[in-house]
């Protein structure tokens, strides 16, 4: 039943923007222009593709993510079992200890890749350079 | 099973029965309706919001006028302004990647708009406004949430532009820092609430914490856990990219990010599905921390709509009056910061839930 009824709004959900569309399609004017078509670039022509090699800086940060995703994934069912077990009877240490010990192991991994420097913005050497040069004078 | 417990018929049933339809038909008709209902309410507040309510309150903020030439307190401009965008000529700059160019506006207001299928709105009359109460309601509403950065990606990309192409992803790196201070935040959440289903969480809220002078104040987590409900908030704004959290559109660093090369009904869609985003991320924040749709006298639905709309305001409040923060501190704020404070979070709230009960 919850499942029909969420479908229906998923439905819904891609009905309006496409109803959207077509209603603007009826309204608005065509005229196309070599011109407009270029893509904007601080009011230059654009050089070269804008599909351009950069340093996205956080591969090692995406990797973290996968771990933390996981473990937030395997925290869940813990947090929903947590109190009734606890009313139920079952000891702190059973309960707590091991849910205390997966989080210590990944705050030691989370340690560990702040310490080789993985969570922070890379600096370009140009720009630091560059900040010193502005400091020093 | 809980919201069954409780006696709760959900928005489709009631429609089926209003109507004397029964079995399948009734379901599917029921069900088409109600996602119809909901959706039009949620289109119904960005209208208000968009054109309308975010001009007024930035000009509250910064001490000028803003629209009031067209209609009461100028609120014809959400007309105008609907018409006047939807036609403007769509623009589609060369070597755009077509499919996803024109998918990625259609994503991201479905993905926010399939995120209210599972929150509790409250009652408006005889009807009670609430689609759908799967057992894992708060998973599925931050899987929901989190399809958003697809779109944006998609979008970025496709452009072919630059500016673009980092607002993109900008918004990744914003999206995986900000995810799991987010998720284990609402952990701790659960821990009290004992259930991921979003009638459980809001029934829970309504025990008294205390009695002061005859007023009972009601449990809302925010109550009893505040410093979850602040952290939750602040990730909650990075999530849906807001001030001081914007750098994916960072209009002073990278012009409008990923929409850049978006115009006519394209923009519309953008723009209408960051919108429902502030507000599926207000309706969350009500549903999980203040109570969802409870509160003294009016209706149910009125207060979860002053809810949302309280954390809309305050969403505009931190635009008028925070510096947006750099990419670097951005990540540093979210790995160094959040994720500690989130875990630290997590964990007292476990050991002094564990010693009390």
């Amino acid at each position: 039943m919850s499942w029909i009824a969420i479908g229906a709004l998923a439905l819904v959900g891609v009905a309006i923007p496409l109803a959207m569309m077509v209603v603007s399609a009826l309204l608005r004017p065509a005229v196309p222009e070599q011109g407009k078509k270029t893509t904007y670039e601080s009011g230059e022509i654009p050089t070269g593709s804008g599909r351009i090699q950069l340093n996205i800086q956080y591969y090692m940060v995406a990797l973290l993510f996968v771990v933390f995703d996981i473990e937030t994934v395997m925290i869940f069912p813990w947090a929903v079992m947590y109190r009734s077990a606890l009313e139920a009877g079952v000891p702190l240490s059973q309960a707590l200890l091991p849910m205390l010990l997966f989080v210590g192991i990944l705050v030691i991994g989370l340690v560990w890749a702040w310490r080789i420097g993985a969570v922070e913005w890379t600096k370009s050497l140009r720009a630091t350079a560059q900040k010193t040069e502005r400091q020093n004078t | 099973m809980a919201g069954l417990l409780q006696g709760e018929v959900l928005l489709p049933e009631q429609l089926a029965d209003l109507m004397g339809l029964e079995g399948p038909l009734g379901v599917a008709v029921g069900a088409l309706l109600g996602a119809f209902i909901v959706g039009n309410i949620m289109l119904a507040m960005t209208g208000v919001a968009g054109p309308w309510a975010k001009r007024k309150i930035t000009a509250a903020f910064t001490d000028r006028f803003a629209v009031n030439r067209i209609g009461p307190f100028g609120l014809f401009i959400i007309v105008a302004d609907s018409v006047r965008l939807l036609g403007k000529e769509l623009i589609i700059p060369s070597n755009a990647d077509r499919p996803s160019y024109d998918l990625a506006p259609i994503v991201l207001p479905a993905s926010a708009l399939l995120g209210f299928a599972v929150i509790p709105m409250g009652d408006l009359g005889p009807l009670n406004i609430h689609l759908a109460d799967p057992e894992a309601g708060l998973a599925l509403v931050f899987a929901f949430a989190s399809i958003a950065s697809i779109a944006l990606v998609m979008g970025g990309y496709a452009s072919n532009n630059k500016y673009s192409l980092m607002g993109g992803l900008r918004a990744v790196a914003q999206n995986i820092a900000y995810e799991i201070p987010l998720i284990v935040t609402a952990m701790s959440v659960v821990i009290f609430a004992g259930s991921l289903q979003m009638s459980t969480i809001v029934a829970e809220q309504g025990a008294t914490l205390v009695s002061l002078g005859g007023i009972d104040i009601p449990a809302w987590y925010a109550f009893v856990n505040p410093f979850a409900f602040v952290l939750f908030l602040v990730a909650n704004m990075a999530e849906i990219g807001r001030n001081p959290f914007d750098i994916p559109e960072a209009p002073t660093e990278i012009v409008a990010g990923y929409q850049t090369e978006y115009s006519s009904v394209y923009f519309v869609l953008f723009y209408l599905g960051e919108f429902l985003h502030i507000f599926l991320g207000g309706a969350i924040m009500a549903t999980i921390f203040l109570g969802g749709p409870a509160g003294p006298v009016l209706p149910g639905f009125v207060w979860f709509v002053i809810k949302i709309w309280a954390f809309f305001l305050f969403t505009q409040w931190a635009r008028s009056a925070l510096p947006r923060v750099r990419i670097d501190q951005l990540i540093e704020i979210g790995w160094k910061g959040m994720l500690v404070l989130s875990f630290a979070n997590l964990v007292l709230t476990a050991i002094i839930v564990g010693v009390i009960a």
